[in-house]
C-alpha cells in the first residue's frame, strides 16, 4: 500500500529548476533509500515534501494518505505525521532544547486530542531516549542546537523523531559526519521506529548506514528525477561503478 | 496648564508663569536649555511638543500621612503607602544636578520643588508602584533615592493606571548610590490605549566603588521617553539593560548619557529592541569618557528586530572619548526574525504564531532571565506575552 505518492513533480528554488518531473512512490512500512550525486536535488525533494519556503512547486503533485499536501502549511504536514531530519539543522540561541521538544510534542498531543505533558512528565519520558542515543542530559538543557557538534545535532534530530513518532520519516544525510559509535546509536534509534508501519526515506551517500537499517528499495536520483528503482542489491553496484553507468528504468 | 507656553521665554517670564520664588539658578538652567523640541538632540526622534502642547489639568500634591504597606505606593505623585523600616518623606530637594543636559529635568524640579525622598537603610528589596488615576492631567513629581555605603538594595518599579486617558506624566529620580554599595533597579512599564504619556528624566550618581544595575522593560504602545544621565566615580560600575517591545504606533525609548569621571570606572549598556506595527523605538545612547577617567572600560551594544515593515528603530550608540587609556566597544544591528529558525520550529508541528512567539521571547530572554527573582521574572514574561498576543492574533 502506498502512503505517499509523488507524481511528475517539478520544483524550483529561485530561478533554478531543480526537480524536473520526479516520480516516487513510498510504500507504507518500508525503508526507501535515495542515493544520487551532489546537487541532484535530494535535499530539495525532502524540503518540498515538508513545505519549505525556499521551494516553489511548478508542476505535479505530492499526495499523502490519498490527499494532496501541496497547499498545506509546514506545521500541518508535521502534525499529520511527516518528519524531516535536516541535513543542516539550524541553531536557535535562547530557545531551551527541552522546552522546544516539549512544545513540539505537546502540539502533536493536542492535535490528536490527547493530554499534554508537563515538564516533569516530559523529562521522565525523555530519559530512555537520551540513554539510547548516548546524549548527555545537559544537551537538552542547552539552547536548541547552539554550539552542538555535527554529531550532536544529528542525535538531536533523531531524538525529535523518537519523541514525535511520525509516520513518514525523511532522513537527509543523517549519517554524514557521524563517528562509528554515533552511527550505531543513531541507527539503533531509527531501527527502534521500524515497526512495519512507519515509512522511511533515507537520503545517503554511503552504504554504511544501509548495513544497519536494511532498505527495501533503492532509488537513484539524478538531475531532478528518479532514474532507477531497485532492491538493495543495487548498493554494491553503485559503490563500484558510481552513478554514471546507471541506465534509466 | 499648557506647557508649550514656556517655549522661548526668558527667565523672568518663566518665573512669572510658574509662580516660582527663589529658584533662580534652576530657572536659569531651564531657560538656557529651553523647552525641548524637535531639534533638541535627545528629543529628536520623539514627538515631545505634541505631548507638551495640551491644556492639562494640574493637581495638588499635598503630602498625606503614609500608611504601612508592602510597597511604596505613589498615587498621582503622592505617597500613600510605604513598608515599615523604609524612610519615605517629602522634602525640598537639595541635590539637584546642575549639569544635566535635559530641560525637562529642570522643569520637573521647578514644578515639584518638594521631592519624594526614599532612604534605604541596610540591605533591602523595595517595590515602588506608581499609580495614575486622573485623565487629562499633568502629573509631575520627582523621587530621590539614596542608599547606604556597603549595602545592597534591589528595587522593583511598576506602573498601574485606572481607566484614564490623555494624561502626561513628568517624573524622574535622582539617585545617589553610596560608595561600595550596589543598587539594582528593575523597571517594568507596559503602556497601552493612550492612557498616559511619559517623559522621565533621571539623574544617577554612582559613588566610588559602587555598582548600579538598571534593567528596563518597556513594553506595549504609546509615547514615553526615558532621559537618563549617569555619572560614574572612581571604580564605579553601571550595567544598563534596555528591553523595548513595542507595538501599534508607539514611540518609546531611551536617550542616555553615561559619563565616566573616575578612573577605572566601567560601563556596560545593552539594548534589545523588538518592534511591531508602526512602532518607533529609540536608543540614543552616548557614553562619554572624561579626561579624568583613565583605565575606563565601556561597552555598548544594541540589537533590534523589526517584526513589521513599517516598524522603525533609531539606534544610536555613541562614544565620546577624551583619553587613550581605555577599552571601549560599541555596535548596533537591526534585522528580522530568522526564516530558517521559524521554519525549523514549524516543521516540528509548532504553529507559525507560536514559533514567532518562541523566537521573539528567545531574543528578549537574555535580558529577562537576568532578573533572578522568579516572581518578578515571571511577571515580566507574562507582560511580554500579553503584548505579543495583543499584536499577534491567530
Ligand atoms: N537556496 C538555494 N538557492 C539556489 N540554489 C539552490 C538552493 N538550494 C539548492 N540549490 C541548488 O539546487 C541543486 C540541488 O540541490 P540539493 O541541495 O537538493 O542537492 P542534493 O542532492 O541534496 O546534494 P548533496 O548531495 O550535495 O546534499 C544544487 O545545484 C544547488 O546548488
Ligand atoms: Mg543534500
Amino acid at each position: 500500500m502506498s502512503i505517499m505518492k509523488i507524481e511528475n513533480l517539478e520544483a524550483k528554488i529561485g530561478d533554478k529548476n531543480i526537480l524536473k518531473g520526479l516520480n516516487l512512490e513510498l510504500e507504507a512500512g518500508k525503508v526507501h533509500a535515495i542515493m544520487g550525486p551532489n546537487g541532484a536535488g535530494k535535499s530539495t525533494l525532502s524540503k518540498t515534501i515538508v513545505g519549505h519556503y525556499d521551494v516553489e512547486i511548478t508542476g505535479g503533485d505530492i499526495t499523502y494518505k490519498g490527499k494532496s499536501i501541496k497547499d498545506m502549511e509546514p506545521e500541518e504536514r508535521a502534525l499529520e505525521g511527516i518528519f524531516l531530519s535536516f541535513q543542516h539543522p539550524v541553531e536557535i540561541p535562547g530557545v531551551n532544547n527541552a522546552y522546544f521538544l516539549r512544545t513540539a510534542l505537546n502540539a502533536k498531543l493536542k492535535y490528536e486530542g490527547k493530554e499534554e505533558l508537563n515538564a516533569a512528565e516530559f523529562l521522565r519520558a525523555m530519559k530512555k531516549h537520551l540513554e539510547m542515543l548516548g546524549m548527555k542530559s545537559d544537551m537538552i538543557s542547552r539552547s536548541l542546537n547552539e554550539g552542538f557538534s555535527g554529531g550532536e545535532k544529528k542525535r538531536n534530530e533523531i531524538l525529535q523523531m523518537l519523541i514525535l513518532e511520525p509516520e513518514v520519516i525523511i532522513l537527509d544525510e543523517i549519517d554524514s559526519g557521524l563517528d562509528i559509535d554515533a552511527l550505531r546509536q543513531v541507527s539503533e534509534g531509527i531501527n527502534k521506529m521500524k515497526d512495519g508501519k512507519r515509512t522511511f526515506l533515507v537520503i545517503t551517500h554511503y552504504s554504511r548506514i544501509l548495513d544497519y537499517i536494511e532498505p527495501d528499495y533503492i532509488h537513484v536520483l539524478k538531475d531532478g528525477k528518479v532514474i532507477k528503482t531497485a532492491g538493495p542489491e543495487l548498493v554494491p553496484y553503485l559503490e563500484e561503478h558510481g552513478y554514471d553507468g546507471i541506465k534509466e528504468d | 496648564m499648557n506647557l508649550i507656553t514656556l517655549k522661548n521665554k526668558n527667565a523672568q517670564e518663566v518665573s512669572t508663569l510658574l509662580e516660582t520664588k527663589g529658584q533662580d539658578s534652576l530657572i536659569e538652567k531651564f531657560t538656557s536649555l529651553g523647552l525641548p523640541h524637535k531639534m533638541t538632540e535627545e528629543y529628536h526622534y520623539f514627538d515631545v511638543e505634541k505631548l507638551l502642547d495640551h491644556d492639562y489639568k494640574t493637581l495638588d500634591y499635598i503630602p498625606k500621612s503614609i500608611e504601612e504597606g508592602e510597597k511604596v505606593e505613589i498615587v498621582d505623585g503622592v505617597v500613600i503607602k510605604a513598608p515599615k523600616g523604609l524612610r519615605v518623606y517629602s522634602e525640598i530637594c537639595e541635590s539637584i544636578d546642575m549639569e544635566h543636559f535635559d530641560g525637562l529635568y529642570y522643569l520637573g524640579h521647578l514644578l515639584s520643588p518638594r521631592v519624594i525622598k526614599i532612604e534605604v537603610d541596610g540591605d533591602a528589596h523595595v517595590e515602588i508602584l506608581h499609580k495614575y488615576t486622573q485623565s487629562d492631567a499633568l502629573i509631575n513629581y520627582r523621587v530621590e533615592i539614596s542608599n547606604q555605603a556597603n549595602r545592597h538594595v534591589t528595587m522593583y518599579e511598576n506602573f498601574e493606571t485606572g481607566d484614564i486617558s490623555n494624561t502626561l506624566v513628568l517624573y524622574g529620580y535622582d539617585m545617589h548610590i553610596a560608595q561600595d554599595s550596589t543598587l539594582r533597579m528593575v523597571r517594568l512599564q507596559t503602556m497601552s490605549d493612550n492612557k498616559y504619556s511619559m517623559v522621565s528624566s533621571h539623574n544617577v550618581n554612582v559613588g566610588k566603588n559602587a555598582n548600579v544595575v538598571l534593567k528596563n522593560f518597556d513594553l506595549g504602545g504609546d509615547n514615553a521617553l526615558q532621559v537618563l544621565k549617569v555619572e560614574l566615580g572612581e571604580h564605579a560600575h553601571i550595567d544598563a539593560e534596555h528591553l523595548l517591545y513595542l507595538n501599534d504606533d508607539s514611540k518609546r525609548g531611551t536617550a542616555s548619557q553615561i559619563i565616566h569621571r573616575g578612573e577605572h570606572s566601567t560601563s556596560r549598556q545593552v539594548a534589545k529592541n523588538i518592534l511591531d506595527g508602526q512602532a518607533r523605538g529609540i536608543f540614543d545612547a552616548l557614553i562619554r569618557v572624561e579626561k579624568t577617567a583613565k583605565f575606563t572600560k565601556a561597552e555598548q551594544n544594541a540589537k533590534s528586530i523589526l517584526l513589521h515593515k513599517k516598524a522603525y528603530m533609531v539606534s544610536k550608540p555613541q562614544l565620546e572619548i577624551y583619553i587613550d587609556e581605555l577599552e571601549a566597544s560599541h555596535g548596533a544591528t537591526t534585522g528580522q526574525l530568522d526564516e530558517k529558525q521559524l521554519f525549523y520550529l514549524q516543521s516540528r508541528g509548532i504553529s507559525y504564531l507560536e514559533a514567532r512567539k518562541i523566537l521573539v521571547i528567545a531574543f528578549a530572554n537574555t535580558l529577562i532571565e537576568t532578573v533572578k527573582d522568579t516572581r518578578h521574572q515571571e511577571r515580566i514574561k507574562d507582560a511580554f506575552e500579553a503584548v505579543f498576543y495583543a499584536s499577534n492574533k491567530e
